[in-house]
C-alpha cells in the first residue's frame, strides 16, 4: 500500500470483531428489517424536511442514503436516532421506536454524525473513556478497541494531545473510532470519508465491507456519488424530503448513479453532459421511462 | 480602499446579524431601550441615595472601559473562544487566512467597527440615561469621552492579545505593564490624567493630547508586536478523566467528569470561577462602603455580602456550560436529564463552595456579627440554589446566549430582584439584627433553596422536549 510520501507499508488485515445480537434475536437475518420507516414528516417552520419519507433497510445491509443538499438526510439520521421528533409518521430502529425510546435506540446504535467534533477541552484517549462510561464498556475493553482503531486510522501518536489542537482529519478519526466503539450492530454514518485522506478512506472503505459482511447494518448518507456506487449494497436517493428511489448500484447494468441521480433529482440536462460521457448521458436522458422500467426489473427499484 | 469600506460594511452586518441572532431577532432591536432603562434607573436610584453625580459620571466611564477590555477579547482570541459561546461561527476578522487581505489591516478595521458599533448600540443610550444629571451641553462630550474610553479598553485588549502571539515574552511584557500600572494607582499616581475621564473633567487641548496618547501607544505595541503566523503549540495531557471518576467513584458521572474537565482546562482554569466571584466581593464591598459612607447606614455585612454573593450562583454556572448544551450529548444514550444533573453536582462542587468560601472572607473581614454570619450563610447558600434553578428554568444549558435576549434577561432580572431587593434592605436598615429576624432570614434561605429546587425540577423535563423539537 503507498502513502503520501510514496514509502510502501504492509497492509494490515482488518479484525472485525462483530455481535450479530440483534439478529440472532430476530431469527432469519433476510427477512428483518434494521431500519423501518412510514410517512415521516419534519418541518423546521416553514421548511419542510421531510414530506413523507417511506424506507426499509435490511439487517445486513450497507445502505446510502443519496440527496442533494437539504434534501432531508440529516434529518432522517437524527430522527432514526432519536435526536429529534418527527412530525408524523412511524420509525423503527432494530426494533426501537426512536420516538418513544430515544435512548435504547442510541445504546444500540453508533452514530457518526456529519459536522461534530469531539469535545475540545479532553483528549482522544480521554474522550474514548468518556464514550466508554457512558456505554458501560470496562476499561480493559475500552484500551483493546482503542488501541485496534488508532492503529487502524494511523492516529496511535495523537492520543494524548488535546482534541482541539487536532486537525480537522485528525478529529475525524476519532469521531469514527468513537462510534463504533461499543461494537454496535447499527450504524449510523454522515459523510464519514469527509476530510480523511486517500488511504485512510481506503481503510474506513474496506472495514465498513467487513463490518457489513459480518452481519451488520451500515446507514450511510452522503454527497459522494462515486463513494456511495463503489461502497453501498443500495443506495436510496432522496429529494425534497421524499424518497424517490433506491437502486442497487452492482446492478445497474450499464446506467450510472450520477444518471440516476441526475434525473431523479431533476437536474439539468447540461450539468450531466459536463460531468458524464454526453452522448451516454443524452440517450439516458431521452430514454428515462424505459431505462427506470429496466432498472426496475433488473434491481427490484422502488418508487 | 473600496475593499476596506466594503470589509467595514460586511463587519457591521456581521455584527447586526450576529446579535440579531443572539437576541432572539426583532428582540434585539429593543436592547438599547433597555439599556437606557436600566441606566436611567440606576442614575437616579444612586441620585436619590445622595451619590454625586461625578462619582456616576466617574463609574460609567471605568464600566465603559471594563466593557472595552472584555469585547475586545471575544473577537480576537479566536475561533474556539467563539465557537464556545456561538457556535460554528466565522468571523470576517479571520478571512486572511482565503482572501488577500492583511491580518493587520482586518485587525485594524475589526477595531473600528468595534468602536463605532458599540458607540451608536451601547453608548449612545448610556449618555440619554445619564442625561437627566448633567447639562444639555456636557452631554455630547460625556458621549464622546464614553466612546473614546471604550477604545482604549479595546486597545489594551488588543495591545495584549498580539504581545502574547509572541509566546512567554510577550506575556511577560504584559504583565509587568499591567502590573506597573497597579502599582502607580496604589501609589497614587495621576493615572486618570490620562484617560479619557480627565478630558470630560477638564476639557482642554491639553487633556484631550493626554487621553490620546495611550490608546495610540497601545496601537502601536499592537501593531509591532502582532505576530499573524503565531500559532499556540498542541498540547497534550494524561488520562485525567480515568483520576477524577476513580476520585469521585459513587456518582459515576461521566458527564459531571467531563465538565470539570472542561472548566479546568479552558483558559483561566479553575481560576477563573474564583475570579468572577473576586468581582462581585470587590462589589459588594463597594456597595456596602457606599451605603455607609455616602448615605450614613449601618450595614449588616452578613446579610448584604451573602446576599450579593448568591449571584455567584450565575457565573459559574455560565462556566460549566461554556464548553457544550443539552444537545451536545445527543449522539450518545445520555437523557437530556442525566446532562442538567452533571451540571448541578459540578455546581455543588465548585459553585456553592467558591460562594461559601468568598462569603466567609468577607464576612470575617468586616467582622460580621455571630448571627449576622449565619443569616448571611443562609441566605448566601439558599440564593445560590434558588439562582441556579432560575437559571435552568429560563436558560437551560445555554446562560450564554441569554444574557442577550433582552426579554429573557428582563425576565431575570426581575427574578433575582423579588428576593434580593427585600433582604438587601434588610441588610441595609436593620442592624442590630434581632433574633426573630435572623431566623427569618435563614427560613428565607431554606425557602428560596426549595424554589430553587422546584424551579429546575419543572425545567428539565420542558428541556427535553425542547431539544428534540
Amino acid at each position: 500500500m503507498p502513502t503520501t510520501d510514496g514509502r510502501r507499508v504492509a497492509a494490515r488485515p482488518l479484525a472485525v470483531a462483530v455481535t450479530r445480537g440483534y439478529l440472532a434475536a430476530a431469527g432469519d437475518a433476510g427477512d428483518v428489517n434494521a431500519i423501518a420507516t412510514a410517512d415521516l414528516r419534519k418541518s423546521y417552520g416553514d421548511l419542510t424536511a421531510l414530506a413523507g419519507l417511506t424506507l426499509d433497510v435490511p439487517a445486513g445491509e450497507l445502505f446510502g442514503l443519496l440527496g442533494p443538499n437539504g434534501a432531508g438526510k440529516s434529518t432522517t439520521i437524527r430522527i432514526l436516532t432519536g435526536q429529534l421528533r418527527p412530525d408524523a409518521g412511524t420509525a423503527s430502529v432494530l426494533g426501537i421506536d426512536p420516538v418513544t425510546d430515544p435512548i435504547g435506540v442510541r445504546e444500540r446504535v453508533g452514530i457518526l454524525p456529519e459536522q461534530e467534533s469531539p469535545p475540545s477541552f479532553m483528549t482522544p484517549r480521554e474522550y474514548f473513556d468518556f464514550v466508554g462510561s457512558v456505554r458501560d464498556l470496562n476499561a480493559a475493553t475500552v484500551d483493546e478497541r482503542v488501541e485496534t482503531w488508532a492503529d487502524r486510522l494511523a492516529y496511535g501518536a495523537k492520543l494524548d494531545t488535546m482534541n482541539t489542537d487536532l486537525s480537522r482529519g485528525q478529529q475525524q478519526k476519532v469521531m469514527i473510532t468513537a462510534a463504533f466503539l461499543h461494537d454496535p450492530d447499527l450504524v449510523f454514518i454522515d459523510e464519514p470519508l469527509a476530510n480523511l485522506d486517500p488511504i485512510v478512506q481506503e481503510t474506513v472503505k474496506r472495514f465498513l465491507r467487513e463490518y457489513r459482511d459480518a452481519g451488520n447494518t451500515v446507514f450511510f448518507s452522503t454527497h459522494d456519488i462515486d463513494v456511495a456506487a463503489d461502497l453501498c449494497d443500495r443506495v436510496g436517493i432522496v429529494h425534497e424530503g421524499e424518497l424517490v428511489t433506491t437502486r442497487r448500484p452492482a446492478a445497474l447494468d450499464g446506467d450510472r448513479l450520477l444518471d440516476v441521480f441526475l434525473r431523479e433529482v431533476g437536474a439539468d440536462a447540461n450539468v450531466a453532459v459536463g460531468e458524464s460521457a454526453g452522448a451516454d448521458v443524452n440517450a439516458s436522458t431521452d430514454t428515462d421511462a424505459s431505462t427506470d422500467a429496466d432498472a426496475n426489473a433488473d434491481a427490484g427499484t422502488e418508487r | 480602499m473600496s475593499a476596506d469600506r466594503a470589509v467595514l460594511a460586511a463587519m457591521v452586518r456581521e455584527e447586526w446579524r450576529l446579535h440579531s441572532r443572539l437576541f432572539g431577532g426583532r428582540r434585539f432591536a429593543a436592547f438599547p431601550v433597555f439599556v437606557a432603562l436600566v441606566g436611567g434607573l440606576t442614575a437616579w436610584a444612586l441620585g436619590t441615595t445622595g451619590a454625586e453625580t461625578g462619582t456616576v459620571v466617574a463609574g460609567a466611564h471605568v464600566l465603559v472601559a471594563l466593557f472595552g477590555l472584555q469585547t475586545g477579547t471575544v473577537g480576537l482570541v479566536g475561533r474556539d473562544a467563539m465557537r464556545g459561546l456561538l457556535g460554528d461561527t466565522t468571523l470576517v476578522v479571520f478571512s486572511a487566512h482565503t482572501l488577500p487581505l492583511r491580518q493587520r489591516r482586518l485587525l485594524g478595521l475589526f477595531l473600528l467597527k468595534d468602536v463605532g458599533y458599540y458607540a451608536v448600540l451601547l453608548l449612545l443610550p448610556l449618555t440619554v440615561a445619564l442625561a437627566p444629571l448633567l447639562p444639555l451641553a456636557e452631554l455630547a462630550l460625556l458621549w464622546l469621552t464614553l466612546v473614546w474610553t471604550f477604545g482604549l479598553g479595546l486597545c489594551a485588549t488588543v495591545a495584549a492579545v498580539s504581545l502574547a502571539t509572541r509566546g512567554r515574552p510577550g506575556k511577560v511584557v504584559a504583565a509587568l505593564v499591567a502590573c506597573a500600572l497597579g502599582a502607580a494607582a496604589l501609589a497614587g499616581l495621576p493615572i486618570a490624567a490620562a484617560t479619557p475621564y480627565a478630558l470630560f473633567v477638564a476639557p482642554g487641548l491639553t487633556s484631550a493630547v493626554a487621553a490620546a496618547v495611550p490608546p495610540l501607544c497601545l496601537l502601536a505595541v499592537a501593531a509591532l508586536a502582532y505576530d499573524p503566523e503565531h500559532e499556540p503549540p498542541a498540547r497534550t495531557a494524561e488520562n485525567a478523566y480515568r483520576a477524577w471518576r476513580r476520585r469521585v467513584p459513587a456518582w459515576d458521572d461521566p458527564v459531571f467528569v467531563k465538565t470539570m474537565l472542561d472548566v479546568s482546562r479552558s483558559a483561566g482554569g479553575y481560576w477563573k470561577v474564583l475570579l468572577s466571584a473576586g468581582i462581585l466581593v470587590a462589589m459588594s464591598a463597594f456597595l456596602v462602603s457606599l451605603a455607609e459612607a455616602v448615605v450614613g447606614l449601618r450595614v449588616l455585612p452578613g446579610v448584604a455580602f451573602g446576599s450579593i454573593l448568591g449571584l455567584t450562583a450565575f457565573t459559574t454556572y455560565n462556566w460549566l456550560t461554556q464548553f457544550d448544551d443539552g444537545t451536545a450529548y445527543a449522539t450518545l444514550p445520555v437523557e437530556t436529564a442525566a446532562v442538567f444533573d452533571a451540571k448541578r453536582r459540578a455546581f455543588a462542587v465548585l459553585g456553592l463552595p467558591t460562594g461559601v468560601a468568598c462569603y466567609a472572607v468577607a464576612a470575617l473581614w468586616r467582622g460580621a456579627a455571630p448571627l449576622d454570619a449565619i443569616a448571611g450563610l443562609a441566605l448566601c447558600i439558599g440564593l445560590q440554589a434558588y439562582l441556579f434553578g432560575l437559571t435552568v428554568a429560563l436558560a437551560g444549558t445555554q446562560p450564554n446566549e441569554f444574557l442577550f435576549d433582552t426579554v429573557l434577561f428582563a425576565g431575570f432580572t426581575l427574578g433575582v430582584a423579588l428576593p434580593l431587593v427585600p433582604v438587601l434592605v434588610v441588610g441595609f436598615v436593620a442592624a442590630p439584627l434581632s433574633a426573630p429576624l435572623a431566623a427569618a432570614l435563614v427560613v428565607a434561605g431554606v425557602g428560596l433553596a426549595g424554589v430553587g429546587h422546584v424551579l429546575y425540577g419543572r425545567a428539565v423535563p420542558r428541556w427535553r422536549e425542547r431539544y428534540r423539537e
